[in-house]
Formats: C-alpha cells, structure tokens, sequence
C-alpha cells in the first residue's frame, strides 16, 4: 500500500508554512536551516513586477510551487485551514479575525505518530468558516467526516474534483486557453493528477442537461479586472468539495474560482453554491502559492496512485 | 569535618531539590500567591489547566517548531441521567452541540418522565436566542419552526463558559482581571465573563492534575440570581468517538441555589471541532 500522504497533511496544513517566515519571504524563497525556528505561517508579501500579456491582462503562467521545488514532500500553498499563526503569541481566525489563543515554542515534548495524526485531525478544523447544509443534511456530514478514512471519494484514486484540488501547481496562459495542472503527489492530496484547458474566448457554459457530469465538471472564464475567473458547472455528485469535513454535494453545485497574481503571489479563492444542499453559498478562506524562484524547476514525476487503506491512522477521519 | 567537594555536592542537592520543587508546584499550577492572568504564575496555571484537557496543541511532526494553538472549537456530547424542573426530576437524556467562534450552543433534552416525553431544542447565538420544533426547525420553509427566545440569552450562554473548556477561554480573554489563588489547598481561577454577560463572576477550582472539577458562577445584580449556579465535574478522559487526546469529564452535576438541576454521565464528547452549525434563522431575527 501506498503511505498516504495524510501523514503529511498536518504539514500542508500548517507543518509546510513552517518553512517559511516573513523575514525569509520578504527576501525571496528559501528553505530555512535544519532546526531553525520559524513560527509564522501567515501569507506573505508578494514582491516583484505582475507581468502582463499582450492584451494587458496578468499573466498567470508560471510555476507556481514556490514553497519548495521538492513536491514530494512540501505543499505547493499556503493552506491555511482558515487560520493564521503570525506570531509565537498570536494566532487569527481568518474568517472572521477572532484571536486565538497561542503558546509560543518551547520546550515541547515530541509528538509520536498518533499524537501529532490527533494534533493534525484538531487544526485542520479549528477555523470557524463551515458551509451551511440544510439541517436535514447535518448529521450526514458529521459522519462522513467522522468515517473519512473509509468514505472520501479520494482513497479510492478519484480525482479530487474543483475546488477540492484547490490551486494548480502550473499554469500556462495563451491568448485562448488557460491550462492547469494539478500534480497529485505533493500536491495537497495524494491523489490522481489532473489537469484543465479552459477557453478564454467568452463561450457560454453548455447546457446542464447536456453535459456528462464529472469531477472537474465544466469551466468557462472571463477577465474581472486583473482577476481570472472561473465558472464551473456540470459536475457529478461523487466528489467532495473541502478538503476536511465531508462535505458532498449534488450535481447542481456551481463555482466560481478567483484568481489574482501580485508580483509572486497567486491568491485563489472559490465560492460553492449548490441550493440542493446547501442553505447559502459558501466562500473558502483564501489560498495562497507562490512563485517557484529557480528557473531549472520542474513538477516531480507522475507516481502511480493506489487505493489507500488508512485504517493504521490513529484517528477515523482525515488529519 | 565537610570537605569542599562535599558541600559542593550537598549545595547542588539543595539546588535541585529547590527547582524539583518548584517544578513540582508549577505542574500543580499552585501559585505562591494571588496573581493575575499576565503574571507568570497565573498563566501557568490557565496553560496547566488547558494542557491537562489537550487544548494547546501543534501540528508539526515532532512537536516542534509551530506554536501551540488552542485547537477546541466546536464539539458535540451525549449524556443521560436525571434534570430537575418546578420540584420535579425526570430522566434526560442530553445532547450539547456548542461553538465557541461564534459563540452558540444547541441544547435538545429528552425527558422521558410522564405520559408525554419532552422533546426540545434550545439554542443560543450571540445575541439570539430561540426554540427549535425539530433539528434546525425554521431554516427550511416546511421544516418545523424557530421561536425566539430572547429572555433566555444570557442563561444559555452561560451554559458555553461553564464548560471546563469555556472556564480556559474566558479566563484568557479577561486577561490582567484573571486572579489566581488558593483556597483549602486547590488553585483556584476566578475571572469576570463579558459581553451579555457582563456582571458575572466565575471561579473555577482545579484539582492536583490541573482538571477544572468545580465552576462557580455569581451574578452582581440579584435581579440575575438565576445566573448564580454551580457545577462539579469529574473523571476526566478521551471520550470521543474519534480519538484526540482532548479529555472532557464523564460526569457532570449542575446546581442552581444549592439543588441539583442536571446530573448526567457523559455516553461520548466529540471534541473534534465536529460539524456543527447555528445559523440563525430570520424569524428569529426579524421576529414578525
């Protein structure tokens, strides 16, 4: 069996900002020393010119896993799980700024693996940013996320779908197309690869009844200003679209995906709405990615996925 | 006669006995005196009283390098045993949903005493307030109603900051007015609540492992005396249907005015930031 990549998932959590400090950003990427303290893992200021396109609009293109050039074990963003630790005493809800209380580093003893899967399990849901089901669907959520190891389309080499996949690892943009590529090992997810080549020329979404629905489902996209959006429908009803919690949806779900670049800074954010099941449209709390610096990088191999079986995890439900 | 070796040796005993004990004594979270939140000593012991339920946690492999956040948000527990109202007890059944951002708390009692049992909902939202007819009642045209029930705001959000993980919050958020003491032995938090309930004192008494085992509430004004209330809690363990290292109490006593109102053993308590929701519905925002 595949070791999933949960076991990393705490790292892509918070553990894969950890590299990162608002000293060392504000002077580029780098990978901090072994045993370095670094407490920040709050977004970082971008820096650097937003190149332009011919037609004037940004242009997305590049490499955007600029964490690290090692995919294999670093997140390539900044997955927040709706909180921000900018300081070794002050921690954020990014939903609604609530301070949370922090303790800094000290001498903490070590984690085994079950602790820190637990420790995992606990962040990954500490933000106050939940979507709002209809009543009818409370319970149903609460279990499959309680049962995640077992119920999440993903363990079974599913695609993890828009907007679970969450940003690309690559982006090439044409005057036509604009195409994404998800990468699935060391993406956040050890998941299928999957990519999308969407239309730049205006088109309008086909029918809904005409379309087979699918993971990724259908986008379509149009300049906002200098953001790119992008507008999805015609999915089917088998993914699920946060990256903890069990949120399902229906096939009647509709996203929209924001894209906006400032220098080395690709900000995404996606707003799901889906009236079959839920009671209000729900906005996810920014991602953040950033530039790969080095010019020579290149996205790892494609590694074959494999059902996981995660039952040797020391918790029922992702971490 | 002692050589100079000799008192050498015997000076590092002392010493070490000396940080063994003061070491001892800061795990106990026993202050030398009474002191406040922003003093080293009070903070210890609101940080011992949140390491002994598994608040302060980190995500990274090994422990290191990440702060420690206080990782409870939501949680979930399902409790049975007996609650008594107007002279008369009934057995209970008790199942708490509860939010601290934002702070909420849904409360569905089953009494299954007398020939009809009681079923309801009773929830609290910032400053709303209301009854639900089923699960969610109100939110879906059809789907049972939400009656407001404003009068009851501030005793259903007290219901959030007696909980032994509210008694932590609240005891941070008042910062410089968190007092740290002795009483007979015990380290005892006392701090005033905020908010809606502004005016009321609350005071919480740890046991030698640092587990909140006795909240007490005191309102200033007489007129709120329903808001003066007392609660024991104990056998502290990881009951949670997904394991987390977060310990919560098996058995929870409540009493108002000296009598007891709640007795329930805790069946499961979910402290895994489960998915649990409180959007107000709009009767009860813009009641009609």
């Amino acid at each position: 069996m595949m070791r999933c990549a949960c076991s990393k998932m705490a790292v892509a959590a918070v553990g894969a900002l950890c590299f990162l400090s608002s000293a060392v950003l504000s002077q580029g990427i780098r990978v901090p020393a072994k045993g370095e303290l670094v407490t920040i893992t709050a977004p970082p200021k971008p820096t650097g010119e937003t190149p332009r396109t011919p037609d004037g609009h940004p242009d997305l293109t590049g490499l955007w896993n600029g964490m690290s050039d090692n995919l294999d074990t670093i997140a390539n963003q900044i997955y927040n799980d709706g909180i921000s630790i900018e300081g070794p005493h002050l921690t954020h809800d990014i939903n609604d700024g609530a301070k949370i209380a922090t303790w800094p580093v000290s001498r903490v003893s070590k984690q085994n693996d079950e602790q820190y899967n637990r420790a995992g399990t606990l962040m990954r849901r500490v933000g106050s940013s939940l979507p709002i089901y209809k009543p009818q669907y409370w319970e149903m959520v609460q279990d499959l996320d309680t049962n995640a190891n077992d119920e999440d389309p993903t363990n079974g080499c599913l695609t993890a779908g828009v907007p679970r996949e969450g940003m690309p690892s690559y982006i090439v943009q044409d005057p036509t197309h604009i195409f994404m590529l998800y990468p699935g090992q060391g993406h956040l997810f050890a998941t299928q690869t999957s990519y999308r080549m969407i239309s730049l020329d205006k088109r309008k979404h086909t029918p809904l009844e005409d379309l087979d629905g699918s993971d990724d489902g259908e986008s379509i996209a149009h300049w906002d200003g200098d953001t790119l959006v992008l507008d999805t429908w015609g999915f089917n009803a088998t993914s699920w679209f946060g990256s903890v919690g069990g949120y399902f949806h229906s096939d009647n779900m509709h996203v929209i995906e924001r894209f906006q670049r400032d220098g080395n800074i690709l900000t995404w954010t996606a707003t799901v709405d889906d009236p079959d099941v839920l009671l209000e449209p729900w906005t996810m709390t920014p991602r953040v990615a950033l530039l790969n610096p080095d010019p020579h990088a290149v996205l790892p191999k494609q590694l074959a996925c494999s059902d996981r079986s995660l039952g040797h995890y020391g918790t029922k439900e992702h971490h | 006669m002692p050589t100079i070796a000799g008192l050498a040796r015997a000076s590092i005993l002392i010493v070490i006995a000396a940080l063994a004990f003061q070491s001892v004594g800061a795990q106990n979270g026993h202050p030398d005196e009474s002191s406040t939140v922003g003093t080293p000593d009070a903070a210890k012991v609101i940080k011992a009283a949140a390491d002994a339920m598994g608040m302060p946690r980190n995500g990274a492999e090994g422990g290191g390098a990440l702060p420690q956040i206080d990782v409870i948000n939501r949680m979930q527990f399902w409790g049975s045993g007996t609650s008594s109202s107007s002279g008369q007890t009934y057995k209970t059944d008790y199942h708490v949903s509860a939010s601290y951002n934002p702070p909420a708390m849904r409360v569905e009692i089953t009494r299954a005493d007398g020939a009809t049992p009681q079923h309801t909902f009773q929830v609290v939202r910032d400053n709303y307030a209301w009854d639900e007819s089923e699960l969610g009642g109100g939110l879906v045209p059809g789907k049972g109603t939400a009656t407001p029930s404003m009068t009851a705001i501030k005793t259903r959000l007290l219901q959030l900051w007696i909980l032994p993980y509210g008694v932590v919050k609240a005891a941070i958020a008042a910062d410089d007015k968190t007092k740290v003491s002795a009483e007979n032995g015990f380290t005892v938090i006392t701090f005033p609540l905020s908010g809606e309930l502004a005016g009321v004192t609350e005071k919480a008494t740890l046991d030698s492992k640092n587990f909140i085992t006795k909240v007490e509430t005191k309102a200033d004004n007489p007129s709120l005396k329903d808001l003066d209330l007392e609660v024991d809690y104990s056998d502290y363990a990881d009951h949670g249907e997904v394991q987390t290292d977060v310990l919560s109490p098996h058995h929870v006593v409540e009493k108002r005015g000296g009598k007891t109102v709640l007795d329930i053993e805790i069946k499961m308590w979910n402290a895994d930031n489960p998915y649990v929701v409180f959007p107000v519905p709009a009767s009860v925002k813009k009641p009609s």
